[in-house]
């Protein structure tokens, strides 16, 4: 069974933005809503920046699910987390329980009145027909049924950005790490599919 | 007469407030109460059997490995 996932190398991520802008195409997102943003950590310090592209994790434990009042989060058999936005009631709870900052809002009406939440679908849609219109309305295209990957993962000109089956992105990043002998951190893994208790790993020394 | 009756009831009407209910909230693990979300090979435009539908995902997965692209 397969467990989709994410894996962002930050030695690779070169703050371009194209998942950002390929997420928001592809799904259509409105003005004010990112389900994608790249983070710089370090800016400016030589040697010490990196970049680092975050949406949903679609954590093992999802957080968000535990503290929504209305229930409206479940997870697929893929361990794809989404929700109804039928049942959505825009209380915000899930954004204060994510530790990506994920759900996002988009202003309702008047006096900053919050919407229903918006976020990352692994590009698999929602509780609606696939692939229909009411599908791509709410949630954005479902790519997953239509035998694809996300698409910010696709579009990643230095696949820095990795989607898909957790055992086969870690190959691929095992492999790029034993090559290049460094960089084997990977950002938010351990706070989205560890164990509560478990801590980052610690990169492998620098080959001399 | 009245007086007594009408004492006695509002006694056992002020006592019974004195009974303490729990207000400990009790933690409940959500359980999802939305629409139910077809499986993404069995609708759409391709109808695969799961295995397939995992096969292809998993071969698209494994052209994201740039090493074995360029070689």
């Amino acid at each position: 069974m397969a467990r989709m996932k994410f894996i962002c190398d930050a030695e690779r991520c070169i703050e371009c933005n194209g998942c950002v802008t390929a997420c928001k195409n592809e799904h259509d997102v409105p003005w004010g809503v990112n389900r994608r943003r790249v983070v710089t950590l370090n800016d400016g310090v030589i040697g010490a920046e990196r970049s680092i592209s975050v949406a949903c994790m679609h954590c093992s434990d999802a957080p968000c699910q535990a503290v929504c009042p209305v229930d409206c989060f479940y997870k697929t058999e893929d361990g794809v987390v989404l929700h109804d936005k039928d049942l959505c009631i825009g209380c915000g709870y899930c954004f204060y329980a994510c530790p990506f900052g994920a759900p996002q809002f988009p202003q309702a009406g008047a006096f900053g009145v919050r919407g229903k939440m918006d976020k990352c679908t692994f590009c698999s849609g929602g509780p609606e027909v696939n692939t229909s219109d009411a599908e791509f309305k709410k949630y954005g295209r479902n790519r997953l049924a239509e035998g694809k990957l996300p698409a910010c993962a696709e579009m990643c000109s230095t696949k820095a950005l990795l989607a898909g089956d957790g055992d086969v992105l870690s190959d691929i990043y095992r492999e790029r790490v034993t090559r290049r002998g460094r960089g084997g951190e990977m950002w938010g893994h351990a706070t989205a599919y560890g164990r509560p208790d478990a801590k980052a790993q610690p990169s492998p020394a620098v080959k001399s | 007469m009245i007086a007594r009756g009408v004492f006695f009831l509002s006694v056992a009407a002020g006592l019974s407030a004195c009974a303490e209910a729990p207000q400990d909230a009790a933690h409940k693990s959500g359980k999802y109460a939305g629409k139910v979300d077809a499986k993404p090979y069995e609708e759409g435009p391709q109808k695969l059997t799961r295995a397939e539908w995992e096969r292809n995902l998993r071969t698209r997965a494994d052209n994201q490995n740039d090493y074995k692209r360029m070689n």
